[in-house]
């Protein structure tokens, strides 16, 4: 992807990262109608496609934080595909059908196919990780949030009231936990790509 | 997976293998694809737990702005459609009429809510390019991008640092005023615009009509006029200043 040259579109991407109200704005102005226009004329309602549109700012808005993401193709483009991909998934869920992420046939030199394909499944994995993380047990969770916030072993053992080598070990086991929760779930081996 | 696998895990991303253990780790990472799988689940959750925890209040308020922006939205669209096609079936003629007449109601109230004007119905200055002037090309490419991108905030910091070594340049003060206004930051827009104002520059007119907007956006209904009434007829905005005028009378 380095080589690729970065869209204008860009700024919405970094306006959603800076908390840019005036950018978001702008996206529900330029690009949501058509959204929920969409999700309108298959079987959803207004109410529906909010939550669709929020949910999908909120993904774009974890991976550029998270991964940098770096937009090769128009928002447009991108932001819709992603939503539509979004709907077709809760369409499935509520039908009680199994929701398969690689059923529609990607034309690989699609720039914003790739990117939004990219996009959901990041957002699919986040959303394991957190059903996943909430399954862990209180000590778990405690000793993991104290080590990612704090940030210093020392601090967070002391706090916790061990030793440094404890809270060492005791952060690669729960983690160790957590990442056999994941693989152990069945939609980590559909998402997996 | 073994308990000692993870601790193993963990003293990598920490960059605390010894050497000779790391070539042992990463030649294994290529052989033993389970203990690859797993070492890569277990690098994202970090990732993942990092983020989530280091950022919990960035992306809180993030959260928190997105839902005001989307129930904003959502609600304009939902009242205006409903006006469009009320759901009447069968009514007879007298609850036609009722109805019409609490539509012709709410239309009157929301007409005359909308016509109430305000600042943001005039802050559509279209993207800036400014002139380049030598020494100060990247920050002022930065200020104007900041501009540009509504980013007031970053827009103001630039331009306060541009004018520092260029003090006398009417532009850029008229856009730091600007970015004053939309901070809210009043004193210091209505310093600059009443200084550009008093000046003979290209921009004089300009800084009166943000002047304008400025106490409007402040609810200084009056001041806003006194200033609207010195926009002479010549000046770009003069035709817009006088709806306005019209429209605050």
């Amino acid at each position: 992807m380095g080589e690729k040259k970065i869209h204008e579109d860009q700024k919405y991407i970094d306006g959603l990262l800076k908390n840019n109200s005036f950018i978001i704005q702008a996206i529900y102005d330029n690009f949501v109608p058509k959204v929920v226009n969409y999700i309108k004329q298959n079987s959803g309602d207004a109410d529906k496609a909010q939550d669709v549109v929020q949910d999908t700012l909120i993904t774009i808005y974890n991976q550029a934080s998270q991964k940098k993401l770096k937009l090769t193709c128009p928002f447009d483009a991108y932001f819709f595909l992603l939503c539509k991909r979004k709907w077709l998934n809760e369409l499935k869920k509520s039908s009680n059908k199994e929701v398969t992420i690689n059923e529609e046939v990607l034309s690989k030199d699609d720039d914003a196919q790739e990117l939004a394909f990219e996009t959901s499944v990041f957002g699919e994995k986040q959303a394991l990780f957190a059903e996943m993380f909430a399954q862990l047990g209180d000590a778990c969770k405690d000793l993991l949030k104290a080590t990612f916030k704090i940030k210093s072993m020392e601090e967070v053992a002391k706090s916790l009231g061990v030793t440094y080598a404890y809270a060492r070990k005791k952060k690669s086991l729960c983690i160790g936990k957590l990442t056999e929760l994941v693989q152990g779930s069945p939609k980590f081996n559909q998402l997996k790509n | 997976m073994e308990d000692q696998n993870y601790i193993l895990f963990e003293a990598y991303l920490a960059n605390e293998l010894p050497k000779e253990e790391v070539a042992e780790f990463e030649n294994r990472l290529k052989t033993d694809a389970e203990f690859s799988q797993a070492f890569n689940t277990y690098k994202e959750l970090s990732a993942f737990l990092q983020h989530e925890f280091e950022n919990e209040e960035t992306s809180a308020a993030f959260k928190t702005n997105l839902k005001k922006i989307s129930s904003e939205h959502f609600s304009k669209n939902t009242v205006a459609e409903e006006m469009v096609k009320p759901k009447a079936r069968k009514l007879n003629f007298y609850k036609y009429a009722i109805a019409a007449c609490v539509v012709l109601l709410f239309g009157i109230f929301m007409f005359n809510q909308f016509s109430t004007p305000t600042y943001s119905d005039y802050n559509d200055y279209g993207a800036i390019s400014l002139s380049v002037r030598g020494e100060n090309d990247a920050l002022l490419k930065k200020a104007e991008t900041a501009f540009n991108n509504k980013n007031f905030a970053e827009a103001e910091a630039g331009f306060a640092k541009l004018l520092n070594s260029d003090s006398n340049n009417t532009e850029l003060k008229l856009y730091r005023a600007i970015s004053n206004i939309e901070l809210n930051h009043f004193e210091t827009a209505d310093g600059l615009l009443e200084e550009i104002r008093s000046g003979n520059s290209a921009y004089k007119n300009k800084a009166t009509w943000y002047l304008a907007l400025s106490k409007l956006k402040q609810k200084e209904t009056e001041a806003c006029l006194e200033i609207l009434q010195t926009l002479p007829e010549d000046a770009d905005d003069f035709n817009r200043a006088q709806k306005l005028m019209d429209k605050l009378d």
